[in-house]
């Protein structure tokens, strides 16, 4: 039995004891899709179901997106009147998930209260277009984890490829420093040990040792795919503003098209939105359709605010976040005079 | 209905020639090394050896961002409409028959719109039958087929030494007769081939529930499988954006001192503001109304409209979407 499997297990004797014993009203997990490498997001509330509950190196989905909508009261008025109480939910969570959670709450858009955190050990999740990448011409039929935790593919001429986890795992997995849990209410599978600081760093290095005019052209070359689709946003634990900037109209503050413009504000209004709160999840990345590297310039800032501040969005709950607190020895030196 | 071979090596020479007439856009390798309608010649040979773009051809036809006239001091200034030939060579069936549908919206009588009528009239589409399936394709539940020329003006069939090429169009029959000196006549044998490989394709296709969807959509519009549905949708654009016959837009005013232009861009109907009324009622309050509003307008009001459901199998909704919802899950969950 791999890993993966007892963790299927133990996950769906813990959602169906939360959901059977009323600790919880909602169960979010994830189940098989219909294609391969993926699995979709899944809402349970009837302990009987568990079953659908999936465990797989597929489970990419940062669940946390879907926490602060459940918690969110109507705007109008009446409506909030006759509205349910809060749910309670019980959530399954990577470590990534974890800090996106952590987050949240400190911008109290989630009630901690409310919520039976379950974290589990994540060795790093596949991300299918790399998988779909590794095997050329062959249509995967179907896909599973071997015993060592490699991802076994049957292809449409029917044999099995394997392809080793480590080349498949998304970005965002192979620069995660920390895959464990660690904020939880109850914790499933052994954690595995985190990335290195410079992962994301070098990456970063690369394209920051370029000549400006050939980071520019990276820049455009990078966004000029963007379709504009909101993708990343949407799968963005962090962007859950009431009304986006993006979707204002009276002011239009930025152009609803493709114009380079337009879509290079786009971009740089997310990465500075998220400085100081983007967990590094890599959510954003794996839902964009067009495959652009979006976090080009999150993994920039990132590094900017912890060698600043000192600080790593997500850590701890308590912690006072960089941008809800100031010091008289910040550094400044960034300010520009007018 | 002509139907000619054309050897790999005249089809460049064809390519070449259409060249000479206009702007041509082949199946080329983007930076990203991914398969991609790019205008011909790249630097790497033409390649036959694909499933299907990232992007289906609709932004040539509707482009994501259309300037429709520019104005100054509030006057308009006459907008100019493109005047120049295109050749795409290399749409697969699927993207070819959704131009048949979205002309629907806007060629039929009174809906004429003149920027999508012009960019269609200067276009000219060679379809390229598929020979390899993916498991989201299912066109042949929705009326298409991996050999289907429906949309397109020639379409091709590649086989083991040549391409057949069937004229669909009078516009295709002319670009065949203006080629004759680079087409050989069609053997039977290669008749027979390109009618093996399309039943080959064929065969790799599993069915989708799409039978009666009218009916059962129209029947489900109060059925608990939205809620769960809208639970799980993030409100993105990537299905609608992705998919060949959404074509809902905006137009907007940009404006800058006395000078601006009207634009015209894709909308969607998953994002709030697509509904949003100027008091700030909202018809559709929640990804719930909204994702039933996606499956409703393809699978029912299209056929309640124009006896044909906007779908055409591509399948890109469901290798995109970012929590991999399947609209085939859905239609077979529908009511019987």
């Amino acid at each position: 039995m791999s890993d993966s499997q007892q963790i299927e297990t133990r996950l769906r004797e813990t959602a169906e004891k939360l959901l059977r014993e009323k600790k919880v009203s909602l169960f979010l997990g994830y189940e098989k899709a219909t294609l391969p490498f993926r699995t979709s997001p899944l809402f349970l509330s009837k302990p009987e179901e568990v079953e659908r509950l999936a465990w797989n190196p597929f489970c990419t989905t940062n669940l946390s997106v879907y926490l602060p909508r459940l918690f969110k009261a109507p705007v109008d008025a009446r409506a909030a009147k006759a509205a349910p109480p809060p749910p309670t939910v019980g959530v399954a969570l990577k470590g990534c998930d974890i800090r996106s959670v952590v987050a949240l709450l400190q911008e109290r858009q989630v009630r901690r209260e409310n919520l039976v955190l379950v974290g589990i050990a994540c060795p790093g999740m596949v991300d299918r277009r790399k998988a779909e990448k590794a095997l050329g011409d062959h249509q995967a039929l179907g896909a599973g984890e071997d015993g060592r935790g490699n991802i076994r593919v049957v292809v449409d001429d029917g044999t099995e490829i394997t392809l080793r986890r480590e080349d498949v795992v998304a970005d965002a997995c192979l620069e995660c420093r920390s895959p464990a849990p660690t904020i939880n209410d109850i914790m499933i599978g052994t954690p595995v040990e985190g990335k290195k600081t410079e992962t994301a760093r070098l990456r970063t290095a690369e394209f920051e040792s370029r000549p400006l005019e050939a980071r520019w052209a990276g820049f455009q070359e990078v966004f000029s795919r963007c379709i504009r689709c909101n993708a990343c946003r949407q799968a963005c634990p962090m962007c859950y503003c009431q009304t986006c900037i993006f979707d204002q109209n009276r002011p239009r503050w930025i152009g609803a098209g493709t114009d380079l413009s337009d879509v290079a504000i786009y971009h740089l209004v997310r990465a500075l939105h998220l400085a100081g709160r983007c967990t590094e999840c890599g959510a954003c990345e794996r839902a964009c359709p067009m495959g652009i590297d979006v976090r080009l310039l999150g993994r920039k800032m990132c590094a900017e605010v912890e060698d600043l501040y000192g600080y790593r969005p997500g850590e701890a709950i308590d912690a006072t976040p960089v941008l809800s607190s100031f010091a008289m020895d910040d550094p400044q030196d960034f300010v520009t005079e007018p | 209905m002509t139907e000619k071979l054309i050897s790999h090596t005249n089809l460049e020479r064809l390519l070449e020639r259409l060249r000479e007439r206009g702007t041509v856009y082949a199946p080329g390798r983007d930076a990203e090394g991914e398969v991609a309608l790019l205008q011909w010649p790249q630097k790497e040979p033409l390649t036959l050896e694909f499933t299907n773009f990232r992007q289906s051809p609709k932004a040539f036809f509707l482009p994501q961002t259309q300037t429709l006239l520019r104005f100054q001091d509030g006057k308009p200034v006459e907008a100019s409409l493109p005047s120049g030939e295109r050749y795409l060579f290399g749409v697969r069936p699927c993207d070819a028959r959704a131009l048949l549908l979205v002309d629907k919206v806007f060629l039929d009588g009174d809906q004429n719109d003149p920027y999508y009528a012009r960019l269609r009239e200067k276009t000219t589409v060679i379809g390229l039958a598929c020979a390899q399936t993916m498991p989201s394709c299912f066109c042949t539940s929705v009326g298409g087929g991996p050999g289907d020329g429906t949309g397109a003006d020639v379409l091709a069939v590649a086989l083991d030494a040549d391409l057949l090429l069937k004229a669909v169009t009078a516009k295709g029959e002319d670009l065949l007769s203006r080629a004759v000196d680079l087409l050989a006549e069609a053997t039977p044998a290669a008749l027979q081939e390109a009618e093996e490989r399309i039943h080959a394709a064929q065969d790799q296709l599993a069915p989708a529930a799409t039978a009666d969807s009218d009916r059962r959509l129209r029947e489900a519009y109060d059925s608990p499988l939205w809620e769960t549905a809208g639970q799980k949708c993030l409100g993105c654009g990537t299905c609608s954006f992705l998919c060949p016959t959404c074509h809902c837009f905006d137009i907007t005013d940009e404006l800058r001192g006395g000078v601006g232009r009207r634009v015209r861009t894709w909308d969607c109907c998953a994002y709030p503001q697509f509904t949003l009324h100027g008091s700030g009622h909202n018809p559709r309050p929640t990804p719930k109304e909204r994702w039933r509003q996606r499956m409703m307008h393809k699978f029912r009001y299209a056929v309640e409209n124009f006896a044909v459901s906007f779908c055409v199998g591509c399948g890109r909704c469901i290798r995109n979407c970012p929590v991999s919802m399947d609209l085939r899950t859905a239609l077979k969950e529908l009511g019987a």
